[in-house]
């Protein structure tokens, strides 16, 4: 127990010096996105990790997040906290309808599912233009707080409250019952686990983490246009879990860390950068089939 | 004819040779599921690669060194670019299917083909670059007309090679002993694994074909597609679609899902609106998985046992 | 000893040649990974040829320029510009080419006080908001549109149109651009029809504009990719001349030079808006035509992108050449500029920012042999 403490103090630390290690608002604006990345992971991990349901439709709830958000302060004038709020309680009760749905579908179909979820949800935002704006996009966005340093803190601050969360959820009964439905969903029903309900919970909570993910983005960028939210994202997002270890609390985070700073350190590649960014995704998922996090794993 | 009928004929004509094309996508796909229950994510770049391979055989090599009349070029086109899928099939193959399926393992082929996908498409826009290609069917040039419904060469050559590649697949797994083995793998690979049957060499083979059949549909789409890198990219989440309509893995429900998928396509543009074709497609197929989980076709597994 | 004596003179010299080679920092951001791609290979081509031809300096000073891959995408263009805001320190940033990523790092550069200069983008949102350090060469949606509008309804007589946008910003403002004036003037749009970017068969949509009766005019706005396969889908369905139809489709600057050959016969009557020309007889327009072959190949045809991009890096240089030296003084020289002539036609900036002078915007329509005839619109 006390280790935990010890790790939650160095990680507050870490946070707390790195917009100061790093001073240009380049790599500033970079460890936001990274913020943002380690919720949308951890969210995604949950789903997939410790529930074993195939979510491909995460972009969705981060697509959520951003636009109910934003259209309900920039429409309606809702304050910030107020229209997140808003927000998760949307995404997160729509993860919920889909789950409740999707629970009696297995493997591929949950998965399928949950991508025509996410393809529903690009094209409303394209075509609902009166709401949404469509394809012209909204600007002209204001981040919820002052600067990039500062929307930084907040947006680590809360990927590590949910971390810890998540972290006590996991290793709570209730993450022993997930873990059983994830193994065997028939003999948990036999110890009188009822999986539907548990693995909505879950689906429904992951969704919410991502719809608060979504909160920040438009701030931080300013613009807000659906491509951002292309189906393709999903991937990238389920990417992160995978490379950086799925079913571990702290894979999730590497990932998302590793799979955002990558393609930036690329950069000086040019045109070679993205063909060296699937070469290296494959290779991880080749070599390393527990991911980056299963290096640090000692045996025993 | 009245104008409605005629404006409705006209449409499920259209409908049906773009939902010929995409079957042409999908059959490769749901074999894949069939046999292994994995999807390949880089299916799409295959039909690009295939489309890009027909598009240098027909233009470059078989008009220019072999001197051929353009017919039969495209035609050999066609053979090329097959041949370049089946190759592709072999490399991922041995790269990424076979190592992942010893450790049983099901997410993670799905990112490694993700993977596969992105630098697939990134490498072929480091060597054709991003501007389209203009690759032109003689086919295509022929527009034949029957009273007020029009179609071109092309469209009658994509259903009739759709339609002898599909009834050559049919014969392969009805009557030759690969293909009924295949299915006995499809089926269950432990048991057929104790019959003597060597599951991972079939699963390999499968996925030749599978690829084959992607390079293939490069080739009949290359003329209809903007041929560029990211050319697969715009059919395959419509490819993903009619395999989940058609009941994964399920042949003759992909066939019939394919052509239905693209008759509605067809209609929601004359009525709706082409911008929501995504939309009503999608919408679809989240009804279809309410009312019928199974896809089109229910699977009767007990009866080819 | 003797080592640190030398490297301490090495780097004066190295400083010194700083001090003589004063430089003028240009940022490029380009779309250089994804689709959009399509613009960003094109635009380097046109960067890299002027920047050989101004080697030497200009005015005793260097052009450095550093490019940044944008992506087409608001984020990305984001990370992209703040990457090149702090690394490399530029007076003047050239990009994007897409609206989306145009509009994102407006207010990033406005802040920076970094200008920025575009030559790709149509959307009217760039120049209408207010942005005081935001130019642009490149005709706005509603001054492309315009030109297609009178032609339409003065010279064609068309009353009756169908408008076939690309679903994205830039379309759907090209497709008000035509809507507006051309109701205005009494004539009646009959549809939008707008499609995405990943739309290939156009059959069926050519099927529905047949079935729509009488249409006079096509205003088309979407790249040569996807209006070689509706040109040729229009003509089949018999909708437009080409194919043996009445109706006459109409296109924007979007289109490059050389469409009409890919398109073949079914392009026979299009109208399009053209605003480089690789044949006009212009010397600027004949000399970068004939640099850029030999540069890039004699069977290769330098398109408007490529043009744009060589003419954003030649207004700099005129700038630097009038006396500027930072990003105020050329903001300055900028906006005194009166018709400068470029290979993409000659500029004077409005106050908002905005190429204001179209004497070289002309509209051909296309003839049975693929060549262009002229018509007059002004």
């Amino acid at each position: 127990m006390t280790r935990r403490w010890i790790y939650l103090a160095l990680a507050i630390l870490v946070i707390t010096a790195l917009p100061w290690l790093v001073t240009s608002s380049y790599w500033r604006g970079i460890l936001v996105i990274c913020a943002m990345n380690v919720l949308l992971a951890l969210a995604l991990n949950l789903v997939i990790g410790y529930t074993g349901q195939l979510n491909l439709g995460q972009s969705a709830f981060f697509a959520i997040g951003a636009y109910v958000s934003t259209i309900l302060m920039k429409t309606y004038g809702w304050n910030f906290w107020l229209a997140a709020f808003a927000a998760v309680v949307a995404a997160g009760f729509l993860g919920l309808a889909l789950a409740a749905f999707a629970v009696r579908l297995r493997g591929h179909y949950l998965a399928i599912a949950s991508l025509g979820f996410a393809v529903i949800t690009y094209q409303v935002l394209i075509n609902w233009d009166s709401v949404t704006e469509g394809v012209r996009g909204i600007y002209g966005i204001l981040p919820p707080v002052g600067n990039t340093v500062a929307l930084f803190y907040v947006v680590a601050g809360i990927a590590i409250l949910v971390y810890f969360v998540l972290d006590n959820l996991v290793h709570s009964p209730v993450g022993d019952t997930l873990r059983a439905i994830r193994e065997d969903e028939i003999s948990a029903a036999s110890l009188g686990v009822n999986g539907a309900i548990w693995k909505a919970f879950a689906f429904g909570l992951g969704a919410g983490i991502a719809g608060l993910a979504g909160c920040f983005y438009p701030g931080f960028v300013g613009t807000l246009v659906p491509d951002a939210f292309n189906i393709v994202e999903s991937f990238t997002m389920m990417a992160m879990v995978i490379v950086g270890g799925m079913g571990t609390m702290i894979g999730p985070v590497i990932g998302a860390i590793v799979l955002t700073i990558l393609p930036e350190f690329l950069r000086g590649f040019g045109e070679l950068r993205l063909m060296i960014y699937g070469l290296a995704l494959t290779l991880v998922v080749l070599f390393l089939p527990g991911g980056i996090a299963s290096c640090f794993k000692r045996p025993g | 004819m009245s104008d409605i009928v005629a404006l409705a004929v006209q449409q499920t004509l259209n409908g049906v040779y773009l939902g010929c094309l995409y079957v042409m996508v999908a059959l490769g796909l749901t074999l894949i599921y069939g046999v292994l229950n994995q999807i390949n994510f880089a299916h799409a770049d295959f039909v690009t690669v295939g489309a890009f391979t027909a598009f240098f055989a027909a233009t470059r090599f078989a008009t220019k060194v072999l001197g051929m009349p353009d017919a039969a070029a495209y035609l050999f086109s066609i053979v090329a670019a097959f041949g370049m899928g089946a190759l592709l099939g072999l490399l991922i193959n041995a790269a990424v299917f076979a190592p992942l399926r010893e450790r049983g393992d099901e997410l993670r082929p799905l990112i490694a083909t993700i993977g596969v996908s992105v630098l697939l498409e990134n490498a072929q826009l480091a060597l054709f670059g991003p501007v389209p290609y203009q690759f032109d069917s003689p086919f295509a040039r022929e527009t034949i007309r029957i009273g007020r419904i029009f179609f071109t060469g092309q469209s009658v050559l994509v259903i009739a090679v759709s339609a002898a590649s599909i009834g050559a697949l049919y014969a392969f797994m009805r009557f030759t002993f690969l293909g009924k083995a295949l299915r006995a793998v499809a089926q269950d690979r432990e048991t057929a694994g104790l019959m003597g049957i060597n599951p991972g060499l079939l699963i390999g083979l499968t996925i030749v074909i599978a690829s084959a059949l992607a390079g293939m549909a490069g080739a009949l789409l290359g003329p209809v597609l903007v041929l560029s890198p990211f050319a697969g990219a715009s059919v395959i989440v419509k490819a993903f679609a009619i395999v989940i309509i058609g009941g994964f893995g399920n042949m003759q429900g992909t066939i019939i899902a394919g052509i239905l998928v693209g008759i509605i396509e067809a209609f929601t543009v004359q009525y709706l609106g082409s911008g929501l074709i995504d939309l009503v497609v999608f919408v679809l197929l989240l009804a279809m998985l309410v009312v019928r989980p199974t896809g089109l076709i229910a699977e009767h597994k007990e009866e080819n046992v | 000893m003797k080592v640190t004596v030398r490297t301490l003179l090495a780097c004066a010299a190295l400083l010194a040649s700083f001090a003589t080679y004063a430089q003028v920092r240009v940022g490029v951001l380009m779309p250089i990974s994804g689709p959009g791609s399509y613009f960003g290979v094109m635009g380097k081509e046109g960067t890299e040829l002027a920047l050989e031809q101004l080697k030497g300096g200009v005015n005793g000073k260097k052009l450095e320029v550093q490019y940044e891959d944008s992506a087409c995408s608001p984020l990305q263009a984001t990370n992209a510009v703040k990457r090149i805001l702090d690394q490399f320190k530029p007076h003047i940033v050239v990009g994007e080419e897409c609206s989306d990523a145009s509009l994102a790092i407006a207010p990033i550069l406005e802040q920076a006080k970094v200008l920025q200069l575009n030559a790709g983008s149509v959307t009217m949102k760039l120049t209408e908001s207010g942005y005081k350090y935001v130019f642009r060469i490149f005709p706005n949606a509603e001054q492309q549109s315009l030109p297609l509008v009178k032609v339409a309804y003065n010279v064609l007589k068309a009353r009756t149109a169908v408008i076939l946008p690309e679903k994205t910003n830039a379309g759907a403002d090209n497709a008000e651009g035509f809507k507006k004036p051309f109701e205005a003037m009494g004539g009646k749009v009959l549809a939008v029809i707008d499609y995405g970017r990943d739309v290939n068969d156009f059959t069926a949509i050519a099927t529905r504009i047949a079935a729509l009766g009488k249409i006079d005019v096509l205003p088309t706005f979407s790249l040569e990719g996807q209006q070689v396969r509706l040109t040729q889908a229009l003509a089949q369905a018999k909708v437009v001349k080409g194919g043996g139809g009445n109706a006459v489709q109409m296109g924007s600057i979007w289109l490059p030079y050389g469409f009409e050959q890919k398109a073949g016969q079914s392009s026979e009557g299009y109208v399009r808006v053209v605003q480089f020309d690789p044949t006009e007889n212009r010397k600027v327009v004949q000399d970068f035509v004939k640099s850029y072959k030999a540069k890039f190949g004699q069977d290769k045809v330098p398109t408007h992108i490529t043009a744009h991009a060589y003419d954003t890096i030649m207004l700099i240089a005129e700038a630097v050449r009038r006396g500027a030296t930072d990003t105020e003084s050329m903001r300055e020289q900028f906006r005194k500029m009166k018709r400068v002539e470029l290979t993409t036609g000659f500029v004077t900036f409005d106050e908002k920012g905005q190429n204001s002078d179209l004497s070289v915007v002309h509209v051909v329509q296309t003839q049975k042999d693929l060549s262009w005839k002229a018509i007059n619109w002004q």
